[in-house]
């Protein structure tokens, strides 16, 4: 009887430290791990973590009065859309989440997305395609920008400044080359130019001398550098300038810069306007990337911080929703986030006019000159146009 | 009629049949092998969670694909496009039944019979020429292939692919339900495993076994070499074909790096690894390997190590893969057994069976 | 027009040279051993890695870079031809999938040691040459004169020397050369070895002119392939004409139509001339 009664007394203290004992809240990460896809694979898994590091070094994320342990579960998708879908069928059937940070390429994203949909599971993805964003994909949101966004307001300002009117541009042959290509193309030509000058070449190619050659020679005032790695690019530059190409190099995306003048040279690269996801003033920034080299040792890939802060954006949206398992009143609160204060700036969701539903993010973005072998910032961009940078 | 192996006087006893393989005839399948098949099959059903399903459909589609390349192996070739002839497969599949809105089942027919026309029209060219340019060429092909489906935008998508493919449906009941689709894929399998299973003991089988082990002996002997290649390759093709709109039907989204040169060396893998000189070496290296990468989805730089080392240790110790070690086993208990015959009977007593090689 | 012309042509040259350095190495290892080297393409990746961690850890100079690199890879070519192709040296089948294996190993390692991304090297020469209305690099200039040299001390090695004889013969028939006392135990490691060692001097030429990744290599292995395919698999003055032939034809067609028009117009050339051709331009006619 004394027993017993010790059982329940000890039994009836448990419980209320069960309900504090900590219960695991499972984001999978859907990326590329492997092949060359891999950098930007990390980026977004090494956000994803850096971000659950955050809440689980203050005890857990609190939501609803309970305490969760952030858990992020890695799948490699290899870049292939059928090992995608097997990921993300083993990440809801298996480990049973309801939140994925991934898939970072549009063939996985878009084949994913009518099992996540149906089974009404979150996903931030990378995917540059325009058709992984729309309002029969209501779980669907893009933390990243991508050129549909940033093109248009950085081609104009160029555009007015050097006064140009034909431009030649080297994509990638795949999705996103592909998709930038198109994005670009209509944002030279609302600007008053003409992206004149379009070739295409297999990722991995390294010599760019037979493209360029033919570019030039067709007459180009300018040559577009976007969505190529910094590898890649900085060949592209130094490759260019040997042939004689005396025109302004323009840059779109993550921090690459010293890598380009590595390859390039600081007489190559002088003048080459840079456009970045951030300011390369950003303190906050500058210290994630720090914190990214020295826990990962890898140079930060730039597309880190949007997913850092998307997945922040999820935890606070689930806090407001008072819920992790909901993922329908979790999705309603992550698309009512307004001027949420990420280490980016501030973020908001747009996206309407191009995709019918303001799953985009809209964070700031910046125009650069590189002078003497550092990017100097000269403009400040939303999603509208560019404003000078008066110093 | 089989060759008849043993000395031509002695009486044949009922277990000299039992080589491995008569001729390019599968044995037929006795009572153990039947109920492990039927326990496999029923595994996904028993879980019943939509990813052991999907892992299942998957190992159907692979094993349709790669017990066709064994058809080529067996031939003595190796293709490395048969994953772009899936390719070829998918898209047109895909055509016929999103873009001309035909049944599932006329599209898949399309499939086999477009992948095994690039395979003829190819094979024509290519399999005059000495046997090891094969190799090369498919290797080119394959790169071709992709090339083509990533340029030729307007038809395939380009880099974006294709989308919303709608699900398998025969006489107007879809498979949108995976326990639905895994019984459609298993019928599929069944049945190319049972056309094979007839074709390896038709003289077209084994002119094609001939072809395989010795090409000389079999061109001096009225067979002629290129043209069983070729004639494997279509047909191989053609199922993989088929595999493609499987795949297709099923995902619901297909893309031109799904059917890289990556993907034709798994197939190659799964082969060697399940035993290409047997009828069911598909199916065992199909169900070996597909869910195998599961087990790597975390460390994943160690994966191709694994794989590359499982590769070169099959082709060295175990050649014709794991569907041997059965035959090897068999063949072992049989010496036993007709060792202890000869022990007991001396007189009129059986040949002891050819070991395997 | 002609100023187009006359630089693609000089470009393709210039690529072409260092085709040749790849098909040759290939071509050699297929006909000593008849095995079609699946991880050729891996052993100039190698070759890169070797010479970019060679200068910027050893800080050594690039000539000696690249022959330290040479060396490793060729010792490296040794070793995997003992481990893995011996038990194959009569199996052509298996021996080319045992070389597929080799290949996913060669590079998984290197994605585990230096991981995805790419490296970039220090530049070994710096400004360009101009010849009339054509632009040469010397980075490019560099290169294409010391594929020359290696080719030509290859030449020299080939029909001078005793091995390189033995070498020859062993391609042109083994069974006679060994009829005659060459020794097929030497051979084999000697030709694959000398094989890799040349598709590693030519990654070591590329590396600085462009980067270096665990990636590099499948390129290399299909523009080999479609070398060899044209001039004549065994065929070394074959690989080196077709070499040339494919390095300018690539060069002329993406500098006039669009560069992936021309990648699939020139597959479309080869096929067709192998229907013309069916053992390449220079090979022998097979069996």
């Amino acid at each position: 009887m004394n027993r017993t009664r010790t059982m329940l007394f000890s039994l009836a203290l448990a419980l209320p430290g069960a309900a504090m004992a900590q219960e695991t809240l499972k984001i999978g990460a859907l990326v590329t791990l492997s092949g060359a896809g891999a950098a930007w694979g990390q980026a977004l898994l090494y956000g994803a973590e850096l971000a659950a590091e955050d809440v689980n070094g203050k005890g857990g994320l609190e939501v609803g009065g309970k305490k969760y342990r952030v858990q992020v579960i890695p799948y490699d998708d290899k870049y292939q859309a059928a090992e995608a879908v097997t990921a993300a069928n083993r990440l809801i059937s298996d480990d049973k989440v309801k939140y994925i940070i991934g898939p970072m390429g549009s063939a996985p994203a878009l084949a994913v997305q009518p099992l996540t949909e149906r089974e009404k599971v979150i996903i931030m993805t990378l995917g540059f395609t325009n058709k992984a964003l729309s309002p029969e994909k209501p779980y669907s949101f893009r933390p990243n920008l991508t050129t549909e966004e940033t093109s248009y307001p950085i081609i104009d300002w160029l555009v007015k400044r050097d006064k140009l009117k034909k431009v030649g541009g080297l994509f990638p042959n795949d999705e996103s080359g592909q998709q930038i290509a198109g994005d670009l193309g209509k944002a030279y030509e609302k600007a008053g130019a003409a992206l004149s000058s379009k070739e295409f070449f297999e990722r991995q190619r390294v010599d760019m001398v037979p493209l360029l050659t033919r570019m030039i020679s067709a007459g180009i005032d300018a040559i577009e550098l976007n969505g190529n790695s910094p590898a890649t690019a900085g060949m592209i530059v130094r490759q260019a300038r040997e042939l004689g190409f005396k025109g302004p190099i323009v840059r779109n995306g993550g921090p690459a810069t010293p890598e380009i003048v590595a390859v390039a040279g600081k007489a190559a690269t002088q003048g080459m306007m840079v456009t970045s996801l951030q300011d390369p003033d950003n303190q906050e920034v500058a210290r994630y990337a720090q914190r990214y080299q020295d826990t990962y040792r890898k140079a930060m890939n730039g597309f880190s911080p949007a997913f850092y802060d998307g997945t922040h954006m999820l935890f606070k949206a689930m806090q407001n929703a008072g819920t992790v398992t909901d993922s329908t009143k979790v999705r309603d609160e992550l698309q009512k986030l307004k001027d949420f204060k990420g280490i980016q700036g501030v973020l908001n969701w747009s996206g309407k006019a191009r995709y019918g539903i303001d799953h985009q993010v809209a964070s700031p973005f910046f125009i650069s000159e590189v002078k003497d072998g550092v990017e100097v910032t000269v403009a400040r961009c939303d999603l509208e146009k560019c404003v000078d940078i008066t110093r | 009629m089989t060759i008849d192996k043993t000395a031509g006087a002695l009486p044949v006893p009922e277990r000299a049949h039992d080589t491995i393989r008569g001729g390019a005839a599968a044995r037929p399948p006795g009572p153990v092998l039947l109920i492990a098949l039927a326990a496999l099959v029923a595994v996904p059903f028993v879980l019943d969670q939509a990813f052991s399903y999907h892992l299942a459909i998957f190992i159907c589609i692979n094993a349709i694909i790669v017990v066709s390349l064994s058809l080529l192996a067996r031939a003595g070739q190796i293709s490395l496009c048969h994953g772009a002839l899936v390719g070829v497969g998918a898209y047109v599949s895909v055509a016929c039944v999103k873009g001309l809105g035909l049944p599932f089942l006329a599209g898949a027919a399309a499939a086999m019979l477009a992948a095994g026309a690039v395979a003829f029209l190819l094979g024509m060219i290519v399999l005059r020429l000495q046997g090891v340019y094969f190799v090369l060429i498919t290797f080119a092909f394959s790169e071709l292939v992709r090339l083509v489906l990533l340029e030729w935008v307007g038809v395939t998508g380009g880099a974006n692919g294709i989308t919303d493919i709608p699900v398998a449906a025969i006489a107007g009941y879809a498979f949108s339900a995976k326990p639905a689709f895994y019984a459609l894929a298993l019928v599929m399998t069944a049945a190319v495993i049972a056309f094979f299973w007839f074709f390896y003991a038709s003289p077209a089988g084994e002119a094609v076994d001939a072809v395989g082990q010795n090409p000389a002996l079999a061109e001096s002997s009225g067979i002629g070499v290129r043209r069983t290649q070729l004639f494997a390759f279509t047909v191989a093709s053609a199922f993989a074909g088929l595999g493609g709109s499987l795949l297709a039907h099923y995902l619901g989204y297909i893309s031109p790096e799904s059917f890289n040169m990556h993907y034709s060396v798994a197939l190659i893998v799964m082969m060697v690894v399940g035993g290409r000189t047997f009828l069911l070496g598909g199916l065992i290296g199909a169900l070996v390997m597909t869910p195998l990468p599961e087990l790597f989805r975390g460390a994943v730089q160690t994966q191709d190590i694994f794989y590359g080392v499982a590769l070169i240790l099959m082709l060295r110790f175990m050649p014709n893969g794991l569907a041997s070690v059965g035959a090897r086993m068999r063949a072992r208990v049989q010496a036993r057994a007709s060792a202890r015959d000869a022990a007991n009977a001396p007189a009129g007593a059986s040949e002891p069976n050819r070991r395997p090689t | 027009m002609s100023n187009l012309l006359a630089q693609a042509l000089v470009n393709g040259v210039i690529i072409g040279l260092l085709y040749m350095l790849m098909a040759v190495g290939f071509t050699l290892v297929f006909g000593v051993m008849r095995v079609v080297n699946f991880a050729h393409g891996q052993f100039y990746m190698v070759g890169a890695f070797a010479t970019y961690v060679l200068m910027t850890s050893w800080q050594l100079p690039f000539i000696v870079a690249m022959l330290g690199a040479f060396v490793v890879t060729a010792v490296l070519g040794m070793v995997i031809e003992w481990l893995v192709l011996k038990p194959f040296r009569h199996d052509e089948l298996n021996g080319m999938i045992a070389t597929i294996g080799v290949a996913m190993i060669l590079q998984a390692v290197a994605l585990i040691i230096f991981g995805p991304d790419s490296q970039i090297m220090p530049q070994v020469a710096e400004g360009i040459f101009q010849v009339g209305s054509v632009i040469i690099p010397a980075s490019r200039l560099y290169v294409a004169v010391a594929s020359v040299l290696v080719l030509a001390a290859l030449y020299v090695f080939l029909i001078h020397s005793r091995q390189g004889k033995a070498l020859r013969a062993s391609v042109q028939d083994m069974e006679i050369a060994m009829a005659h006392g060459v020794r097929a135990k030497f051979m084999y490691p000697l030709g694959f070895s000398l094989g890799v060692g040349l598709a590693s001097i030519a990654g070591s030429l590329m590396a600085p002119l462009f980067s270096v990744s665990p990636f590099i290599g499948s390129t290399p292995l299909l523009k080999a392939f479609m070398v060899v395919i044209l001039g004549g698999l065994g065929s070394v003055p074959g690989a080196a004409l077709a070499s040339l032939l494919l390095g300018v034809g690539e060069s002329v067609a993406s500098s006039f139509i669009s560069n992936s028009v021309a990648e699939i117009l020139i597959f479309v050339l080869v096929m067709a001339i192998l229907v013309v051709r069916p053992a390449g331009l220079m090979g022998k006619a097979g069996a």
